[in-house]
């Protein structure tokens, strides 16, 4: 139960064409999270499988049921929304019984599902108050009760996390994550925040301008990014990206050393801040001098500016052994390089 | 006292000043003239006379027929344009949305001064001149006398009516367009489309703003003067009088002129009752 | 269902508009057709109505009437922003008044001036003050304080208190930042409530009536004198004309303006 499949939606709003030819198969249970700069179109995509926005080509299923014509309560689809949108007027028991009331279930019937629900997040001592009353994380667990009580296929969350401050995102998003285990089903999550789509997902979907760019676990984005822009938005501090050169004996880095790889069609590397060693002046494949060092606590960040080239980002565990302004050397790891070629595709 | 308190007093003494020689000093003529047996031409030495000038208006027909004209013609214009300005409001609302000059044609009687939207219907309705009785006699043979005193009160409410709904008209439009947009789209997701979705969502969150309408137009509709005086003066068998036109009539009669005083204090008391009690049964709502 | 709402919506703006139109009509028309055709449709449109209109008469004035409303209406909607702003700002920054003062101007609105205009008739009578364009000013003004100071208060609100914190911190005082730094940021709000005065103001009826007899009368009250109909019986036409002379200031500022106009009213609604 709860696996939808979007089959080459396209979405335009008049002559703009947001969402591109997206083909994607989420699988019962599992825990997608959709990510990507803002304007990329995932909010859509979103309220696209909810029903709130109708497709422009394409067609969306669910359990093996076409509901691309169905208005959403007809999905059986619930949304927790950035905003929460509670209802102001009524209390929170009034807000998760509404539902089930336009179903017109029984008395008894919403009693119990309101109860439980309110038991699962801990709102009980809270529902005769009215949104207006709660705090923020409070209303977002009102939010997600609200999802709850419907008993849905799958769950849809539009950034829920965005309105929170920092500690409670972090509670927060465990609390998101221990729900999924509890209740075992589909959720579409929608974030700009990478971090949030690491430590969630299942699956990531890597969105850009409409398109998606890679759909995989969160290890296989890391690992083996499909391109430059994949590379470059998961993980944090960002990959660096340096030109790169076949030269006799591998692979030049901004015009250095050779390192043995196998050179192909790439133009471009990129190796991650936490694969690159600190070593003397000299010594690695690449060099420059210290531009900055952030002292994080169990690591810190080491920036160095090679004579030509970008800035290139360096963690070091503990404390680094530098200070602005020395030379150092880089010593790159050749297993953990990516080749990309001039369409920033990546080489396998 | 520190500088700042010192500056804020200066800075809001002009209003002060104004508001005691505008308001502050006629509240005390009211209330000295209103106990006294004067005159025009005795302006100057009023004889304070005790509450006989409240006597004389408590137990005049008159007083109490102009104070029930006016709070039934309140209530239910106000009634009226609510519930116009809000069935107007919610279902022009996807017209007004995306053509929103149209809310200028809409609202243009408000712009026009409640007197010369008198004077107009008394063009329209003058029985030779007049187009409606005309169309009325072309449709259907005959045309109610408009301003005889069995119609006077229904043409005069309609008349304002008619000029005002705009205004409950635009505010239920501001309000109903404040509702987020996500609230409306999680209802739709719990499954409530148009009717219930009205009932259950939307109306509930604009019952506030009904209530302020309730209350500004029942306000509006006691004090009403100018339309009513130019389309019938004081006349109509006394059937439009309202207490505002109850009072000038009173004042302009000659003679005396503590009734129409007393008869003012009155007013303002029950003005001021009002309000009180609205004020405190929106306190009450709000939790 | 889209075609129900226009129908709608011609329906209503057609029945609430519809005196204006009966009367553009009527001032159209020539004295014969007038009582010929009672109809909205007219035979043979004329402006002769409006040349009378324009022509002073020994009896009726038309350009004396719009000359005292125009200047009554000015002094009624340019005077409350001179006492509002000094109001609205410690109010709004200080929080000085707010418990009595601004209470007592913002809910004069649900007083019925009718209250204060006779003790104003005598106090005016003494003082000369009757019949002048000052003395019809000064009560319009009161009309506008309620809205004025509402408008205003909700501006400066609107104005992040660090644009003060910064003046203060350039050394300018108080006169000097509320001339410099508010009012400038405050245009839109004063140019509001201005407008909307001047458009209240114009449109009063009964104080004009009640203080006004020969040399300041206003155009609604002037207007009315058409009506009369002594000596003849009344001229529909020339009537009709004057009330579309005496209406169009309000209704072109109000189409100019309707959306702040708007706003300003139910401001005062939502906020009293």
């Amino acid at each position: 139960m709860g696996r939808i499949v979007l089959d080459a939606v396209s979405k335009s709003f008049g002559a703009t064409e947001v969402i591109r030819d997206v083909h994607l198969d989420v699988a019962s249970g599992e825990l997608v999270v959709m990510v990507g700069p803002s304007g990329c179109g995932k909010s859509t995509l979103l309220r696209l499988v909810a029903g709130l926005e109708s497709v422009t080509r394409g067609r969306i299923h669910i359990d093996g049921r076409d509901v691309t014509a169905l208005e959403p309560v007809d999905r059986r689809l619930a949304m927790v929304f950035q905003s929460y949108a509670l209802y102001p007027h009524m209390t929170v028991r009034g807000n998760m019984a509404f539902a089930l009331e336009t179903a017109r279930a029984s008395r008894a019937e919403i009693e119990a599902r309101v109860a439980q629900a309110a038991r699962a997040l801990a709102l009980e001592p809270l529902l005769d108050r009215r949104p207006a009353q709660l705090s923020g994380g409070q209303r977002q667990r009102v939010a997600i009760g609200r999802a709850i009580v419907r008993d849905p296929v799958a769950f849809l969350f539009d950034e829920p996390l965005s309105n929170l401050d920092a500690a409670l995102r972090v509670q927060t998003r465990h609390e998101i994550a221990r729900l999924h285990r509890q209740l075992g089903r589909t959720m579409i999550y929608v974030t700009h925040d990478q971090v949030e789509a690491m430590t969630l997902a299942d699956r990531i979907v890597v969105l850009d301008a409409g398109r998606v760019r890679q759909a995989d676990t969160p290890e296989a984005l890391y690992d083996r990014p499909a391109d430059l822009f994949v590379a470059r938005f998961i993980g944090s501090p960002r990959m660096n990206v340096l030109p790169a050169r076949a030269v006799e004996g591998g692979l030049s880095l901004l015009g250095g050393p050779p390192v043995p790889a196998r050179a192909g069609q790439a133009t471009q590397a990129g190796i991650r801040p936490e694969h690159l060693a600190l070593v003397a002046p000299g010594a690695g494949a690449l060099g420059g001098t210290v531009t900055d060092v952030e002292f994080l606590g169990a690591d810190a960040t080491v920036f160095v500016t090679p004579p030509q080239g970008p800035e290139i980002a360096v963690r070091v565990p503990g404390r680094a052994a530098v200070r602005p302004g020395e030379p150092v050397g880089l010593a790159v790891d050749p297993d953990r390089l990516h080749l990309f070629d001039a369409q920033g595709r990546a080489l396998r | 006292m520190t500088p700042r308190a010192r500056e804020n007093r200066w800075l809001v003494a002009p209003a002060v000043a104004f508001l005691l020689l505008m308001l502050g000093f006629p509240t005390v003529l009211n209330v000295i003239y209103s106990l006294s047996d004067v005159s025009f031409e005795t302006l100057r030495s009023p004889r304070l006379d005790g509450l006989g000038n409240y006597g004389e208006v408590l137990s005049d027909g008159a007083f109490w027929a102009s104070l029930s004209f006016s709070l039934r013609f309140g209530a239910l214009t106000a009634v009226a344009e609510v519930l116009l300005g809000l069935f107007l409001a919610v279902f022009l609302a996807p017209l007004l949305r995306r053509h929103p000059w149209l809310l200028a044609v809409l609202t243009l009687p408000m712009m026009i001064a409640p007197a010369m939207m008198g004077l107009m219907y008394r063009l329209m309705l003058h029985e030779f001149v007049g187009p409606l009785p005309h169309y009325l006699f072309l449709w259907f043979g005959s045309s109610p006398a408009f301003l005889s005193p069995a119609w006077a009160f229904w043409t005069i409410a309609a008349i304002e009516v008619l000029q005002w709904t705009p205004f409950t008209l635009l505010l239920f439009h501001l309000a109903y367009a404040s509702i987020p947009g996500e609230v409306r789209e999680a209802a739709r997701m719990d499954g409530a489309r148009a009717f219930r979705l009205f009932r259950r969502i939307e109306l509930p969150m604009l019952l506030p703003t009904v209530l302020v309408a309730l209350l500004i137009r029942l306000i509006d509709g006691i004090r009403v003067f100018d339309n009513i005086w130019v389309l019938v003066g004081a006349g109509a068998g006394g059937s439009t009088t309202s207490l505002p036109i109850y009072i000038y009539t009173a004042f302009f009669r000659g003679g005396p002129l503590g009734p129409a005083l007393a008869a003012s204090v009155l007013f303002a008391l029950a003005a001021f009752a009002t309000l009180a009690l609205a004020l405190r049964l929106a306190g009450r709502r709000a939790p | 269902m889209t075609a129900l709402r226009w129908i709608v919506l011609g329906l209503a703006a057609l029945l609430m508009n519809l005196p204006v139109i009966a009367t553009l009509a009527t001032s159209l028309k020539p004295p014969a057709e007038i009582m010929g055709n009672p109809g909205l449709w007219v035979e043979s449109p004329t402006l002769a109505n409006y040349a009378t209109v324009v022509t002073v008469s020994d009896r009726l004035d038309v350009w004396a009437y719009l000359g005292n409303s125009a200047a009554a209406a000015t002094l009624g909607a340019a005077l409350p922003l001179l006492l509002c702003l000094p109001l609205a700002f410690v109010a709004a920054r200080r929080g000085y008044g707010r418990r009595l003062l601004l209470p007592l101007v913002v809910n004069l609105r649900a007083l019925p001036l009718i209250i204060f205009a006779i003790p104003i008739y005598l106090m005016y009578q003494s003082a000369g003050l009757l019949d002048t364009r000052v003395g019809l000013g000064l009560v319009l003004a009161v009309v506008n304080l309620p809205l004025t100071a509402l408008i205003l208060l909700n501006a400066i609100a609107d104005i992040p208190r660090e644009l003060d914190e910064a003046a203060a911190m350039d050394g300018a005082r108080t006169g000097r930042m509320i001339w410099r730094i508010l009012v400038p940021a405050l245009r839109p709000a004063l140019a509001t409530s201005f407008v909307f005065g001047f458009i209240t103001a114009w449109n009063e009826f009964l104080f004009g009536l009640m203080l006004t007899t020969r040399e300041a009368v206003p155009m609604t009250v002037g207007a009315s004198f058409f009506f009369a109909g002594a000596g003849g019986g009344v001229q529909w036409g020339v009537a009709a004309a004057v009330i579309v002379v005496a209406m169009l200031p309000p209704v072109l500022l109000g189409l100019l303006m309707y959306r702040q106009i708007g706003q300003a009213m139910v401001a005062g609604a939502v906020k009293g």
